[in-house]
């Protein structure tokens, strides 16, 4: 494959922070933010921390609470920090052909239930709501604030579709559809999911603990993590973030909401991205694991790492963000260039007992990288696995 | 790169499989059902397009899909129809891709998810209706029980789904990721979408459908798959037709360019929102639109594409109207000429537009 697809801006936000700066600060000082939910409640009987934004976050719109819902204003504030990363402005875009790819669940699932709950009772309930959620396709809110021309999609694979989401957009440059393509994913915490992951008993009652002995499960997090992509040759002398230098994706056809067990799926999906990348295992500086804290993930992962990536170092960073669902894979590939920028990754947060199921652990301590290149997977809801494979940039 | 359609499998308001759809098309109009919705606040009488799943038992035990909702069993209906279609219903799919589109989701089975929870209390939430509530699972029901596994991926643009996966789904087999790609189009009705559009419009939904009046809403609610089996044209002669081409972008932002002599087969389906739109670029050119054959949902432009391709492969257009200053006029069938492309058009409420050319 060309190595002509260059990540020029990162912009991310989640529970360990609201810019990328500050998420990597939490990161490092290893210090992470669960708590019960704040901005809904249920009258389910345990209570499951999530990591939620620590703070408000500003938009430059006028009726920012009504416009978009708060997947797409997530997706916004990361898309303008990107942008800005990578030295665009709204006006500088003009002309140009930009796309946007992001990846989302919550996003464009019609998660009403304060509207479903009057529409029950027999009353004829007001469509704010849906008008928000009929102008809040993430894609189309960002090609719509910035003016962009270009083709817009919205990947809904399910936990993988940020990761997804990047590797597409790389695509579209590398087939000339685009001048430039904005890609992640953004995906905000709901009641409905909350609901949902506790049904499918796959949360924790407690801080996540990925590839412990004494993992119950996952939390849930919200947030955003985007990137630019450009054409390697349009950037001459600009200053990278990285580049986006190898993807595969691959579906186990085995079952709704457990993996593989061999993992049959993530193995493809990484021998498409390593033959892609044209990279060896032992080029790679570390992996950014899935690593959801749940039994079953963790497991597989950690096998097919051993197997496909031996002594390769990873972690899970969803002990500091929680498992932002379609975000997860844009947050993680944020993550993971920046840690090549640093030269380090931190500490697998929540880990501290090995499992002797797991032939592989992930890093206890703030570890240097040795190699210029990394691997971010992502593993999802439907046998979905996609991974992604970056190379280090100038800062 | 151009993709060849080999296959197509489609259910909606006219009936199953490509020769219902053919025979709708001869027929020029479809009679939609007429649904009775009861609330405590009333009863709501209105026509629909519904697609029948019953012919996915032909394929697969009832047992083995007990789980599986209707969005999920519309499509897997429509995948394997697709499947037949080609003659490949029994060929290996380990370097089948599937990539499937749709404007809303499994509406329905989110819903019937938030019942279990206001019904019964959220330790009560039901697993099954979450897991299918998930935007991917159609597309995983169809990996599963047809053991496809390549890349899969589910888009969701609301009108722009299809061309937008198209899009992906094209790059896929210029990329040789996939060999083939299960390319499928797929929306469901629900009753309160029927409630949300009867808000939006009120009598406006009450048909029949006229998609070249621009200024009155006339959409009527409709559901239903469509599924294509492409391939890469460069490999296989297309059973139907090839897809040359695929443009996104909008045309408030970048002016849109029409191929000069394309039939234009266009996305309009009675609502007003994106009327204008149609109006502003297609002045003085010849257009078919068939939303009275399946109704109005995101997906339909899927629909259009199977009109299209099977229009291609027949050599015969399907009724056209020429549009202008005074009522569009329309005409019956007229054959197409050797080498003649058609075009699909859809645009989005707010100029977004796609764009999918297609020729034999």
């Amino acid at each position: 494959m060309s190595r002509g697809v260059a990540v020029t801006g990162l912009g991310c936000l989640s529970g360990a922070g609201m810019n990328l700066a500050e998420c990597l600060d939490s990161m490092f000082r290893n210090q992470r933010y669960p708590h019960p939910p704040v901005r809904f409640s249920t009258d389910h009987p345990v209570s499951y921390p999530v990591l939620e934004l620590r703070d408000e976050f500003q938009l430059p719109l006028d009726d920012q609470e009504t416009i978009y819902t708060r997947t797409s204003q997530l997706a916004l504030v990361a898309a303008l920090e990107a942008l800005a990363d990578a030295g665009w402005d709204a006006e500088s875009l003009r002309g140009k052909r930009v796309g946007v790819c992001i990846g989302t669940t919550v996003g464009c699932a019609l998660n009403c239930d304060d509207f479903y709950r009057t529409y029950k009772s027999g009353a004829n309930p007001k469509l704010q709501v849906i008008e928000r959620f009929l102008r809040s396709n993430p894609a189309a809110v960002i090609a719509r604030q910035l003016q962009l021309n270009g083709p817009t999609q919205v990947v809904v694979n399910a936990c993988s579709s940020g990761t997804d989401a990047i590797g597409i957009g790389a695509s579209w440059l590398r087939a000339g559809a685009c001048d430039i393509v904005i890609a992640g994913g953004a995906d905000e915490l709901s009641r409905v999911t909350y609901a949902g992951f506790s049904s499918l008993m796959i949360t924790a009652t407690e801080p996540c603990k990925p590839f412990d002995v004494n993992r119950k499960g996952l939390n849930l997090g919200e947030g955003a993590g985007l990137v630019i992509l450009e054409n390697e040759a349009s950037v001459a002398g600009k200053a990278l973030r990285g580049r986006v230098i190898g993807y595969g994706s691959a579906c186990d056809a085995h079952h709704l909401t457990a993996p593989h067990p061999d993992g049959l799926g993530l193995k493809r999906a990484l021998a498409e991205a390593l033959t892609m990348a044209e990279v060896t295992p032992e080029q790679i500086a570390f992996v950014n694991a899935h690593g959801t804290g749940t039994p079953d993930n963790d497991r597989i992962e950690s096998r097919v790492l051993h197997e496909v990536l031996p002594g390769v170092p990873f972690i899970s960073t969803k002990g500091y963000t929680g498992h932002t669902l379609g975000a997860a894979g844009g947050i993680e590939a944020v993550f993971t260039l920046a840690c090549m920028a640093r030269g380090e990754i931190p500490a697998n947060i929540g880990f501290a007992d090995p499992d002797p199921a797991l032939p592989s652990t992930p890093v206890t301590v703030n570890t240097s990288l040795k190699a210029d290149y990394a691997l971010s997977e992502s593993l999802a809801f439907g046998g979905n696995n996609a991974v992604l494979i970056f190379e280090k940039g100038d800062h | 790169m151009r993709m060849a359609i080999q296959g197509i499998g489609i259910s909606g308001g006219f009936g199953q499989g490509v020769s219902a759809l053919q025979d709708a098309l001869q027929q020029g109009a479809v009679t939609p059902q007429a649904v009775t919705v009861e609330r405590s606040s009333g009863v709501d009488n209105f026509p629909a397009y519904r697609s029948d799943i019953e012919g996915l038992y032909e394929f697969f035990p009832k047992r083995a899909l007990r789980r599986i909702d209707h969005f999920s069993k519309m499509t897997l209906h429509s995948a394997c129809l697709a499947l037949q279609d080609a003659g490949l219903l029994e060929s290996d799919r380990s370097r089948t891709g599937v990539v499937i589109a749709s404007g809303y989701g499994a509406m329905k089975t989110t819903f019937d998810f938030l019942d279990s929870y206001l019904d019964f209390g959220y330790s009560c939430s039901s697993p099954t209706h979450f897991s299918n509530s998930v935007h991917n699972a159609a597309a995983a029901h169809v990996s599963m029980q047809l053991k496809a596994t390549a890349p899969s991926l589910t888009v969701t643009q609301f009108e722009m789904s299809v061309p937008s996966a198209l899009l992906t789904a094209q790059l896929w087999l210029a990329e040789g990721r996939v060999d083939q790609v299960l390319f499928g189009a797929v929306d469901e009705y629900c009753e309160v979408l029927r409630y949300c559009r009867k808000q939006f419009f009120g009598a406006g939904e009450a048909g029949p459908v006229a998609p070249l009046d621009f200024d009155r809403q006339s959409a009527v609610v409709g559901e239903g798959a469509a599924f294509f089996v492409l391939s890469r044209a460069t490999e296989q002669a297309a059973a139907y037709a090839c897809i040359e081409s695929v443009t996104l972008g909008n045309h408030a932002a970048w002016p849109l360019t029409l191929p000069e002599d394309d039939r234009l087969i266009i996305g309009a389906d009675g609502h007003k929102t994106c009327a204008d739109w149609y109006r502003q670029t297609l002045s003085g050119r010849r257009v078919a639109a068939y939303a009275p054959l399946y109704g109005s949902f995101p997906a339909a432009a899927g629909f259009d594409l199977a009109v299209a391709a099977l229009s291609l492969r027949d050599g015969n257009f399907y009724q056209e109207a020429l549009l202008g200053t005074e009522a569009p006029k329309t005409t019956t069938a007229t054959p197409l000429a050797s080498g003649e492309q058609l075009s699909c058009l859809k645009f989005g409420p707010g100029g977004d537009y796609g764009l999918i050319r297609l020729a034999r």
